[in-house]
């Protein structure tokens, strides 16, 4: 389960450049639990995932995952318990090394390295198993680093990389932003199908409100640093994406007003 | 004959430098600077250590260690105290020159009848041939020589193949990871800095263990011996890629002993041939500086008729 609680982030802070990007987040999440995250540019909802990934520390609150406070964990402790993708199909995987090197390298997410042997010859077997799942005929180039890959096969193997020791959490971060939409749809149905078959407890960051209206059982809209709607349940699964179009116009339309009014309006109306 | 194997000598003893820029230069991009102190400090420490009487296995060791602590130091200041890698390098360099002036006691340290890697390798060459000079291919080569030789070629192998089944390790690929995508490995739980940190220190461990086995060899060490080094060891390195290519580590590896070895087989001959050695350095940086520019210029030639070739 992870709780975030109350937090806080503004960056620069002091100087002309402040931005409070964060501003009182509250999100609880079950286990098991595929929650999507909407927003509009700078609504923080790419610095909340951050937040709980150990990018950055944060100003205040608290933040929780399966049990420990993980707030004050640098970012590679947590992720012994935290799988992620990134918006950069190349941020996710080391370039100049094979296929295999990578898998071995997330094989061992969060344990100690030493000195042992990286690749065993049982391990490449189950390697080129479960990349064979990936139906991109990768199997047969484990050999071959991984920067002459596409886009879209890196993000694919970034994905079974996050998921291949079973995540505490799984965080995808616009993950097909940057995907042409061929490979965006192969991403997406893959994510589907990995998030389902290891009920991982994952939060998920797009731009694209059909992904957001087809994907997750839990939608949270942010705006402004925090977060102003929480869908579950039927709710959820009723939504589609006019219907987030139009909270999003809504939105747009509050902007228009001071701040404070807005607020006024949002307790009184929403 | 005699200055084809001296240059070969050398050059596999400065492989193990190659080496140690590889791990700062290539696999972390990090230019490091505490090369050429660290290369003096190698042999200030094992030549401190052959005048005492120690065995030079463990002087050679010794060297290593104090390279480590060296390539530490870059590694702490790079990445606690956020100094620029640039100036981490500069600064423990500096500081390591009185530091080895300190360790030496003077400016230079002879070996005189010490024990030294050279004497064993030596006497086991006599033992092994019988004689104190030998045939080979009609020239006369001294069991020194011949001995110092086989001897180099020994270690570089073995120090390759060492560093080679390290980068197969959960560790090696880890610290490989490290310096080829920093953000990635960091999500997979490893602290990038101690990564660095422990590549600067192996780097510069085998750097000074390189100069530790040069002041044997040469018989002294010099609190100038350093200067240029790093320069010396990225030709090697990029001579080796241009030979062997950068597939594999392995042949990145291998690369490093041939370009090592090439590099002094040219310079040797180079200074034969009249070169003032006064202009040695300069001629290094020159090489080295047309080797980084030249695959960039290719590829604009390269390319400009390909643009052509698509209108």
């Amino acid at each position: 389960m992870l709780e975030v609680n109350g937090v806080f982030k503004t960056f620069n802070a002091g100087t002309p450049n402040e931005v409070r990007a964060l501003r009182g987040v509250d999100l609880t999440i079950d286990d098991g639990s595929f929650v999507i995250v909407i927003g509009t540019n700078g609504s923080g909802k790419s610095t909340l995932l951050n937040a709980v990934a150990g990018g950055f520390f944060v100003d205040r609150g608290t933040i929780r995952l399966g049990g420990a406070d993980i707030t004050s964990w640098p970012e590679h402790r947590r992720a012994s318990l935290i799988g992620r993708v990134f918006q950069n199909p190349f941020s996710g995987t080391a370039p100049s090394m094979s296929i295999a090197e990578n898998l071995v390298l997330a094989a061992r997410r969060g344990r100690p390295r030493g000195l042992g042997w990286a690749l065993s010859r049982s391990m490449r077997g189950e390697f080129r198993d479960r990349v064979r799942r990936l139906n991109m005929r990768l199997e047969e180039r484990l050999d071959n680093p991984i920067g002459s890959l596409s886009g879209g096969q890196r993000q694919a193997l970034t994905l079974l990389m996050a998921s291949w020791l079973k995540p505490k959490l799984l965080l995808l971060d616009e993950h097909t932003a940057a995907l042409d939409p061929k490979s965006a749809d192969q991403v997406i149905q893959l994510s589907d199908d990995i998030v389902a078959r290891d009920r991982l407890t994952t939060l998920m960051v797009t731009h694209s409100m059909q992904q957001a209206a087809q994907m997750g059982d839990r939608l949270v809209m942010m705006h402004r640093g925090s977060v102003i709607h929480d869908f579950r349940g039927a709710e959820k699964q009723r939504l589609r994406a006019n219907d987030l179009l139009n909270r999003f116009e809504e939105v747009r339309r509050a902007e228009q007003l001071d701040e404070s009014a807005a607020d006024m309006l949002r307790r009184l109306y929403v | 004959m005699l200055l084809l194997i001296g240059a070969f000598t050398i050059g596999l003893i400065l492989s193990l430098l190659a080496f140690g820029v590889f791990i700062s230069f290539r696999i972390f991009a990090f230019p490091d600077i505490t090369a050429d102190g660290s290369i003096t400090l190698g042999g200030a420490v094992a030549g401190v250590l052959l005048v005492a009487n120690v065995h030079p296995v463990l002087a050679t060791a010794a060297a290593f260690g104090a390279g480590a602590l060296a390539g530490s130091a870059t590694g702490v200041l790079h990445t606690r105290f956020k100094i620029n890698g640039l100036l981490s390098g500069i600064l423990v360099m500096t500081a390591l020159y009185s530091i080895n002036l300190h360790i030496m006691g003077k400016s230079n340290l002879p070996l005189m009848s010490q024990r030294t890697f050279t004497s064993m390798a030596d006497s086991a060459a006599q033992r092994w041939i019988g004689a104190v000079s030998m045939q080979v291919l009609g020239w006369e080569v001294s069991s020194r020589d011949a001995g110092v030789f086989v001897f180099s070629l020994v270690a570089a192998l073995v120090v390759g193949v060492l560093l080679y089944l390290f980068f197969r390790t959960n560790l090696g690929t880890a610290m490989q990871a490290a310096g080829d995508n920093a953000q990635m490995i960091r999500a997979l739980g490893v602290n990038v800095d101690n990564m660095i940190v422990l590549g600067l220190a192996l780097s510069n461990g085998l750097i000074a263990m390189s100069g530790g086995l040069l002041v044997q060899y040469q018989g002294f060490a010099d609190v100038q011996m350093g200067i240029g080094m790093v320069v010396w060891g990225l030709a090697s390195i990029i001579i080796g890629e241009a030979l062997v290519g950068v597939r594999d580590l392995g042949f990145v590896i291998i690369g490093a002993v041939m370009g090592s070895v090439l590099f002094r087989l040219i310079v040797a001959l180079a200074l034969r041939g009249g070169l003032n050695p006064n202009d040695l350095k300069l001629i290094t940086a020159g090489f080295v500086f047309i080797a980084l520019v030249l695959p960039s210029l290719l590829r604009r030639f390269k390319r400009a008729p390909a643009i052509e070739a698509e209108t």
